[in-house]
């Protein structure tokens, strides 16, 4: 069963969700975020693997810095960037949870639609 | 730049052993779907569901759960019985976030599979309600079928 956070909370999630996953959208993007999930990397070395200029992944990776996806540690002249799980996990939940939810709601549909109707006693309440 | 493009997805299906006529009569019957749109299928107390049932027509559905009743509203952009539902999907999980939910009925043999395809609207896209549901919707359709 999913449970239900409290709605100001769940607002303030709203607004960073919806930059996690305007981040997440590009298919470059989440190429980074999967090669930072394997190990932290030098802005030059996501460059070098993926077949875009220095400069296009350079946004890319502002675009994810911005969504708190991916941290930013600057070591002399090299910057250093971190995948920020936290954030990854904070998208992947609203998904978690409408996939539960809907799974949950089909399989009582399924039952309300196959099953014979036991006491209907109560009748509706509108 | 299209922020439709941006939407995340939530597809859910389930092959249910009943003709789409009368799966689909149960999501727009509010006894119907206050009997099976509850959190938990047993030991819970039935929704609350209000329906209006025609396009720019609204719902609500209350569910109950232990800390309290949980609203849900929305409204009706496509109903094609018994084949495809679609309405916008607003709850306090969501944080009052506008979502849209499309249901098609795919008639399988006897039986109907159910896919409910779920999609958070962005901000950009939430500001321009008022302009039109249609063109967004026809976007979003666009975008799922390309």
């Amino acid at each position: 069963m999913v449970e239900y956070k409290s709605t100001a909370k769940a607002a303030h999630a709203s607004a960073w969700l919806d930059a996690s996953f305007s981040a997440m959208a590009d298919p470059t993007r989440r190429a980074i975020l999967a090669r930072l999930a394997q190990a932290d990397a030098r802005v030059t070395e996501i460059a070098a693997d993926f077949p875009v200029s220095l400069n296009a992944v350079s946004k890319h990776i502002k675009i994810l810095e911005r969504a708190h996806l991916v941290r930013r540690t600057v070591q002399g002249r090299d910057h250093i960037l971190t995948l920020n799980a936290e954030a990854m996990a904070g998208a992947a939940e609203w998904i978690d949870f409408y996939r539960q939810f809907w799974e949950d709601r089909l399989a009582s549909l399924e039952s309300f639609v196959t099953q014979p109707r036991k006491s209907a006693k109560k009748g509706n309440r509108t | 730049m299209s922020a439709i493009a941006n939407v995340p997805t939530v597809t859910v299906k389930r092959k249910i052993a009943a003709p789409a006529k009368k799966i689909f009569a149960a999501w727009l019957d509010p006894a119907s779907l206050a009997e099976w749109m509850r959190p938990c299928s047993s030991g819970t107390q039935r929704s609350d569901a209000k329906v209006d049932a025609r396009v720019g027509g609204a719902f609500e559905i209350v569910m109950h759960v232990p800390s309290g009743p949980v609203r849900h509203t929305g409204v009706y952009q496509t109903i094609d019985a018994p084949r495809r539902l679609v309405f916008t999907w607003n709850s306090p999980h969501a944080g009052q976030h506008d979502s849209l939910v499309t249901v098609d009925f795919l008639p399988d043999g006897q039986a109907t599979e159910v896919v409910i395809t779920h999609e958070r609207l962005p901000e950009a896209t939430r500001a321009g309600h008022e302009a039109g549901w249609t063109e967004i919707i026809d976007s979003l359709a666009q975008m799922i079928t390309a």
